[in-house]
């Protein structure tokens, strides 16, 4: 242990630095697209109290003691599936889900707070399980700290959010050593399921795809041949469990694998930020100029479509720009989860880091209309409260972590 | 090296790949996108886009109680401008064919908060030359179009404004509240039954998707219109006003500041709903402009102000029924109580007034003579309970639960207010004996006087009073009668016989409503004249007809006129002589020639 310390040592500007910059570009794109607008021309204002309240917050979480955070680990997600039930009850409804819980004026949602609870248990209830990792129990536990959650987000129901929470706790599970031959259980099914949206070819090279990787991993015949066969039921019964699906919904998963099947409903988006963005050239229309954001193409464009403000604005400049600021926050926190000597504080930043790689890739994808519209907002960037909240506390909780790094628990 | 190790590198180099590709995936499509195709791109977004445009639905439309239409849609053009693309150089073009101030158009443009790329109405209501000398010069015009809005056609002459009420252009505050049913620009009801029922009328929003340039000018409909959704037209409400009645009350109020209010006494419809000085509707059909709005705000007779159901009055004479009524059912007096009325009451040491001596009168002849000297003793007699109790039940002191968005309770005081007001124990008496003349502290409505003639007609049973008798549905055509909630005041029917015969002498007795009779015709009413702080008194009378079999109740309240025989009951006589339709004959006492 060092003797003196200096700021850097305690303080991770490699972290700071560049969220502060990424908050700087979210303020300049949601004045753009709001401030002109009818009813959300206070959201610049809203969202600027917002940032100053959550880096408020993010300071006091760095400044709490090392033990604090893996002490509310259990709390904060047992308060959390506390209100995950109670917004099923008594939550608003915002873009058909019921996912708002207020009080006069004052709202949440509390799949945000959620998401902390469930990278903090889970991050302890592992680091606890050291020792038999792999075993069925342990791995079963883990999955159901992740997958009840899921089954309340779904019935508000908010895809976006589900799929965070399914990601984060298999990959959390991978971190913490699950062997391959076990991921590839869990995580097959899944990718025949998605392949099969693509048509029988799909299906049939990701099948193959799965006998390959089954005779790779040399286990029993009898073993290999089940799992194949339910992969293969997984393929084949995932476009018949689509048809359960509320109309929306299967618009949507339609409208991602082909946004013209429905260019003026859910494939409208898609189109109108694709234009937005490729329209942005390589210096953008210049800040208040893009006549797609201007003219408000894209409803609600402050939230989830905020980077095709900044692409058509501010053009290939400003989105590289952005790349480049979570490129710098990824490789950081990956580097501090992989440095960590603690296992609970190694999980917790590699949380973290699935957290913002997932609502990063989900979204951008999604405006560049390489992924499906999951309804997932850009961290840092997008309008929203609660969202802003999340994550900038889990980035607080890193700094904690940082500040710690070096102390033996 | 540890195996642990190694195995923790493995995992990191498999997510370092894994970010990597993504990244590389996306710098991939934005290159893509942003520079290599940036140009079809760009034209895109400058020629082609497919907008989502929300289309007005027509408002449901008002038929009076025999289907005959009040009010309607009619298409209006709207000029617009378009700031973006628009040039200065056209304002005094445009100013001269609008038919506009110098500099309006240049004024209009600096005070709109929003965005300059969209259009901003100039002018409503422009005429079909303009649109025919833009249509044939538009391409020399950039910046400036046209738009058809519907807006209100108020096709009869009846004013109807208090009744019918307007819409405006909706509020940002209104906007907040109801987010997921209005969007900006949007006209709702603001007051009257445009308000009450604005769910029913409102219809629903059609969408269009329409493709537009950049300058937010529509090049055609996206795929031949295949994805609109047309807009619904809004619910028909059938009103329960009467078109000849309520024209009749509004001619007769004209120059007067007051109301009149008919009501069916069996089923509570209200036939005519008046009040006066009124205001010219077609002024609200597009959007008012600020002018016109302070003009009215501001003029002193306040033609805005509803004074049918918002205002109140104290009932005068009219009110006092209520003791009457009071005393006999709780069997504090009958018929053979009487007082010897010499002119007046002397109580304490002050000296409260009667019109004139009226001798010796019992509860029929007080109400026929209307002897104040009766109800100062009767109110000494019942008390203020008792008082404030059949006020209570007869409807005053509180809303009367119409479907209509101005409702006021009045005021009905009990011992409970005086000690508020002045203190316990400090109030006396005497403060109660001008209630019992309908004076003093309590107030009403001319909506709750008709409501109480109606009670009287009927003997205590009615219904909610209402405007809406029913609505067509737009879907279906079918008519669907709206139901509202039966009133039955507990008072026994010989109590009610009494007051009726006090109530039918005032006409065909020795009353003080002789002038309203008509032949053929049995009518049952009270005069009242109230004083008031603001002036001359105000004149009312409440009547219903035919005694026997009552089909209409009326109240009518003129302010600082005078006596209500003289200015109120021949305007309820005129309203009950249409309904009655006895038209033909001729009457001599009354001047009729307003009448047909």
């Amino acid at each position: 242990m060092r003797v003196n310390y200096k700021i850097q040592d305690r303080f991770d500007f490699g972290l700071f630095i560049p969220m502060v910059f990424l908050l700087i570009i979210s303020l300049f794109a949601v004045y753009s697209s709001t401030i002109n607008h009818p009813i959300a021309g206070d959201n610049f204002y809203k969202h600027l109290i917002w940032i100053i309240f959550s880096l408020i917050i993010y300071f006091i979480i760095f400044i709490l003691p090392r033990q604090a955070i893996r002490s509310s680990a259990l709390w904060i997600y047992s308060i959390s599936f506390f209100f995950l039930l109670l917004v099923l009850v008594i939550g608003d409804v915002v873009f058909g889900a019921r996912s708002w819980i207020r009080y006069g004026e004052i709202g949440f949602q509390p799949a945000e707070i959620a998401k902390i609870g469930l990278i903090l248990l889970l991050a302890y209830w592992m680091s606890k399980q050291k020792e038999n990792i792999s075993e069925t129990l342990t791995i079963l536990i883990s999955l159901a700290i992740g997958f009840v959650p899921v089954l309340l987000i779904l019935a508000q129901p908010d895809m976006g959010t589900a799929i965070v929470f399914v990601i984060i706790t298999i990959a959390m599970l991978f971190w913490n050593g699950l062997d391959l031959f076990a991921l590839f259980l869990i995580l097959s099914p899944g990718v025949v399921a998605i392949a099969s949206l693509f048509g029988w070819v799909a299906l049939l090279v990701t099948l193959v795809l799965v006998a390959v990787g089954l005779i790779y991993f040399k286990k029993n015949i009898f073993l290999s041949v089940t799992i194949f066969i339910f992969n293969a039921i997984a393929g084949l019964a995932f476009e018949y469990f689509i048809r359960f699906l509320k109309p929306h919904q299967q618009i949507r998963i339609a409208s991602f694998i082909d946004p013209y099947v429905d260019p003026t409903g859910a494939g409208y988006n898609i189109i109108q930020a694709k234009v937005a963005i490729g329209s942005g050239g390589i210096f953008g229309k210049g800040f208040m100029e893009g006549n797609q954001t201007q003219l408000r193409f894209i409803p609600q464009q402050w939230t989830d479509f905020i980077f095709s403000v900044v692409g058509e604005e501010f053009g290939f400049i400003g989105c590289m720009l952005i790349l480049i600021l979570f490129f710098i926050i990824l490789w950081r926190l990956l580097k501090l989860a992989s440095n960590a000597k603690d296992s609970f504080n190694s999980l917790v930043v590699l949380g973290v880091f699935i957290f913002i790689f997932c609502h990063f890739a989900i979204n951008i994808g999604m405006n560049l209309g390489i992924t499906p519209v999951i309804g997932l907002p850009l961290p840092f960037l997008s309008y929203g409260g609660s969202s802003l909240l999340s994550v900038i506390v889990l980035m607080g909780i890193v700094q904690n972590i940082y500040k710690n790094r070096l102390e033996q628990v | 090296m540890n195996d642990d190790f190694i195995k923790l590198l493995v995992r990191k180099r498999i997510i370092q790949i894994f970010v990597f590709l993504f990244f590389a995936l996306i710098i991939y499509e934005l290159i893509k996108i942003q520079i290599v195709e940036n140009i079809s791109y760009l034209a895109k977004s400058e020629q082609n886009s497919i907008k989502k445009m929300e289309q007005q639905a027509p408002r449901g439309v008002f038929y009076d109680r025999n289907f005959k239409l009040l009010v309607t849609n009619k298409p209006s053009f709207v000029a617009i401008i378009t700031p973006t693309k628009y040039d200065s150089k056209f304002d005094s073009l445009l100013e001269n064919k609008l038919q506009l101030d110098s500099g309006y158009i240049q004024k209009i443009l600096s005070q709109s908060t929003t965005s300059r790329f969209l259009p901003i109405k100039i002018k409503k209501d422009i005429g079909y030359d303009f649109i025919a000398w833009y249509e044939e010069n538009s391409d020399k015009l950039p910046g400036i179009s046209y738009e058809i809005e519907i807006q209100r056609d108020y096709i009869t002459e009846l004013s109807g404004a208090h009744a019918f009420g307007y819409t405006k252009e909706i509020t940002s505050k209104q906007l907040q509240d109801n987010k997921e049913t209005y969007s900006y620009g949007d006209i709702v009801g603001s007051a009257g039954l445009e308000k009450y029922y604005e769910k029913e009328l409102k219809g629903q929003k059609g969408i269009s998707y329409i493709l537009v340039d950049s300058k937010q000018r529509v090049i055609g409909k996206y795929a031949d219109g295949k994805h609109d959704i047309p807009p619904v037209k809004g619910n028909d409400l059938v009103l329960s006003l009467d078109y000849n009645l309520q024209k009749v009350a509004e001619e007769s109020l004209e120059g007067y500041r007051g109301g009149v209010v008919a009501i069916e006494p069996k089923t509570g419809e209200i036939l005519v709903f008046a009040s006066s000085p009124t205001f010219n509707l077609s002024q609200f059909a597009g959007s008012i402009s600020p002018e016109t709005w302070q003009t009215l705000l501001n003029d002193p007779k306040k033609p805005l102000f509803n004074r049918v159901s918002s205002a109140n009055y104290s009932p005068g004479s009219s009110y006092k029924m209520v003791l009457a009524l009071a005393g006999l059912e709780e069997k504090i007096i009958t018929t053979s109580w009487t007082i010897g009325c010499g002119g007046g009451l002397l109580f304490g040491n002050k000296f409260f007034a009667c019109t004139h001596a009226h001798g010796s009168v019992n509860v029929t002849r007080a109400i026929e003579g209307s002897c104040n000297t009766f109800f100062y003793q009767l109110m000494l007699k019942i008390g203020l309970a008792n008082w404030a109790k059949y006020s209570r039940l007869l409807g005053f002191g509180s809303k009367t639960g119409i479907d209509f968005p101005e409702d006021n309770a009045g005021l009905i005081p009990d011992s409970n207010y005086y000690d508020k007001t002045y203190g316990e124990g400090k109030w006396r008496k005497g403060f109660l004996i001008s209630l019992g003349i309908g004076q003093g502290e309590c107030s009403v409505t001319i909506l709750q006087l008709a409501q109480y003639a109606a009670l009287l007609a009927n003997y205590g049973e009615t219904y909610k009073p209402h405007l809406v008798k029913g609505v067509i549905q737009n879907e279906t055509q079918n008519y669907i009668p709206l139901k509202f909630k039966k009133i039955k005041v507990p008072i026994s029917k010989n109590t009610f016989d009494i007051v009726r015969d006090g109530m039918y002498r005032v006409v065909h007795g020795n009353g003080t409503a002789r002038s309203v009779l008509i032949p053929g015709i049995t009518i049952a009413g009270k005069t009242g004249t109230v004083q008031n702080p603001h002036g001359a008194n105000h004149a009312v009378f409440i009547a219903f007809a035919p005694y026997d079999d009552p089909k209409i109740a009326v109240a009518v309240l003129i302010e600082n006129v005078g006596f209500g025989a003289t200015y109120a009951a021949p305007i309820a006589r005129r309203i009950i002589q249409e309904y009655l339709g006895l038209k033909e004959q001729n009457i001599e006492l009354v001047d009729t020639t307003k009448v047909n």
